[in-house]
């Protein structure tokens, strides 16, 4: 059987996310782990988020410090949508989802003029702002005592299947953004804006687009981070550590790669979990030196390393840094 | 084809171009000449969209092209090969290539005009997978004009193509240019280097200080006892 599909698609690329998708699909089967359970349902959340950062931050260059706000905004409005509206959970995180990603316009569209250094001091700007107007609106997040969502008998254990469809999605956009003929258009853009509307590629409509999808991801990542904590409160939603967080997970996986900020997420998440909880008041530190380390040594990150190993074992294979 | 008519430019407080104009058109090879900070490389970006002329308008096909957006400007025929080449370094040229024919209308045609590119300069097809920061000046420049082509323009802009080649590789470059100008193309090329771009150009422009200071066929330019003295040495 041939499925039909884009040229950019490698056969592949396809079967390795099916297969472990399937796997992680079919894992909780396996073992009756409530904590690694857990803790696998944050890291899909997590990855999606980080993926969703990436396309803007990696794939265009315009690192944003300020995507707590649409993950703040799709977890709020989609917690009273299903809380004042009684939307279904799915269609809420959805409705959540395009919100934000519609925010993210409002300010993305002017500030995405800007480039480099200057956009990302606007998105802190954005991002502290969206926090504090977001403690005060009390009747969408509850101020600063906070939102609780209903609880579903069950819910948390089913949020794993969701969360890891919604990895999977995140993963799919990822590469499809990357390898269409977008991608090139992006990487453009990302290297000379001018050179790109030269040969008619708008920085404008492209930025935009691609804001508006990361902004609507990391939203839908905030509605099910809501679901999964069933209660949220504006100072962690919208916390300018969440932003960082994205920033780190891109750095350490490899920014601007495919899958990179997926595995600098699963690090992340899993390395947090341990930091906490031994060292509670050391682990910002230590992961500041961890980023001071990859910038350091290797500024794509573990995606670089694993290149440089490959590359090690066989000489004769040529990878560039823009495949993985 | 194009025409600018009495545009001023300005970077901030700094005024570049005043009451600029000149015309190009259908099949000339039009050459903007002047020295350093005359307006050149401005005048071109007035045309491209990057900068918006503060007074006056450039029209394309009688179209006044102030509200169309600098990336829509390819669709109507327009590429430009920019000063210093501005290729992506980091990507192949074959990509270099195909993000030239990005815009919708020469989109469907990309094979059959890269193949077009490629027969004519071989050398970037020997190329093709080597990301385009590694190439020379020369092959750089050609990788640049091969990208302007690929969007099938009508009008090309050629900035400075000879800038900081060596004197065989500018030669063949005025080569190509003037194979172009032979297929059908219109070209507006912007030179430092009179003596070569008045050999191949129907009509010249001379200007300074953001105005034209004369302008002719290349014949009359060529033999204006100004020009010899000021920047043909004679």
């Amino acid at each position: 059987m041939k499925l039909p599909l884009p040229p950019w698609v490698r056969p592949r690329a396809l079967i390795a996310l099916l297969a472990t998708c399937a796997a992680l699909a079919l894992g909780p089967l396996l073992h009756s782990d409530v904590y690694i359970h857990n803790l696998l349902t944050l890291t899909f959340i997590g990855i999606a988020a980080a993926l969703a950062w990436n396309w803007l931050g990696g794939y265009l260059g315009q690192v944003s410090f300020g995507h707590a706000a649409m993950f703040g905004l799709g977890g709020f409005v989609a917690a009273k949508a299903e809380i004042s509206m009684g939307m279904p959970m799915v269609f809420a995180w959805c409705f959540g989802g395009v919100i934000a990603g519609l925010y993210a316009l409002v300010w993305g569209h002017p500030t995405l003029r800007l480039r480099g250094p200057y956009f990302s001091i606007a998105t802190i700007g954005v991002g502290e702002a969206t926090r504090l107007v977001g403690t005060y609106w009390d009747w969408l997040t509850g101020g600063s005592s906070g939102t609780s969502l209903p609880m579903h008998p069950n819910l948390k254990f089913t949020l794993y299947w969701y969360a890891l469809a919604l990895a999977a999605v995140a993963m799919a956009a990822s590469y499809a953004l990357r390898r269409s003929s977008l991608g090139l258009a992006l990487l453009a853009i990302k290297s000379d804006v001018d050179a790109a509307s030269d040969v008619g590629v708008s920085s404008t409509r492209l930025q935009d687009l691609v804001l508006f999808l990361s902004g609507a991801m990391i939203g839908v990542c905030g509605a099910s981070y809501g679901s999964y904590f069933s209660y949220i409160e504006p100072g962690d939603m919208f916390g300018f550590d969440r932003s960082i967080s994205w920033v780190l997970m891109g750095v350490i996986g490899g920014i601007g790669t495919i899958a990179g900020p997926a595995l600098g997420a699963i690090i992340f998440v899993l390395l947090r979990q341990y930091l906490i909880a031994s060292y509670p008041q050391l682990y910002l530190g230590l992961y500041g030196i961890l980023l001071v380390l990859v910038i350091l040594f290797e500024p794509l990150g573990l995606t670089g390393l694993s290149l440089r190993v490959l590359r090690r074992a066989r000489p004769d294979l040529i990878v560039s840094g823009s495949e993985t | 084809m194009l025409e600018v008519r009495a545009i001023d430019a300005a970077y901030g407080d700094v005024q570049v171009l005043a009451g600029l104009s000149l015309e190009v058109r259908e099949k000339e090879i039009v050459t903007l000449l002047g020295s350093n900070g005359a307006g050149k490389t401005t005048t071109l970006r007035c045309v491209t969209g990057l900068l918006a002329p503060r007074k006056g308008e450039v029209l394309f096909r009688g179209q006044p092209l102030s509200k169309v957006a600098a990336s829509d400007r390819a669709g109507l025929g327009i590429a430009l090969v920019p000063e210093a080449r501005e290729l992506w370094p980091q990507l192949t040229v074959r990509e270099n290539l195909e993000l030239g024919a990005y815009d919708k209308r020469a989109r469907g045609r990309a094979a059959q005009n890269l193949d077009r590119v490629q027969v004519m300069f071989p050398r970037l097809l020997e190329r093709r997978s080597q990301v385009a920061g590694s190439l020379s000046g020369g092959e750089q420049q050609m990788c640049a004009i091969g990208r302007a082509l690929m969007s099938e323009p009508s009008l090309l802009l050629l900035d400075e193509p000879s800038l900081g080649l060596a004197p065989i590789v500018v030669e063949q470059m005025f080569e190509a240019i003037r194979a172009l100008h032979a297929s059908g193309m219109t070209i507006l090329l912007v030179e430092q280097n009179l003596a070569a771009a008045l050999e191949i150009a129907t009509r010249g422009y001379v200007i300074e200080t953001g105005q034209v200071k004369l302008s002719g066929t290349a014949a009359e330019l060529r033999s204006d006892p100004k020009i010899r003295a000021a920047y043909l040495g004679l």
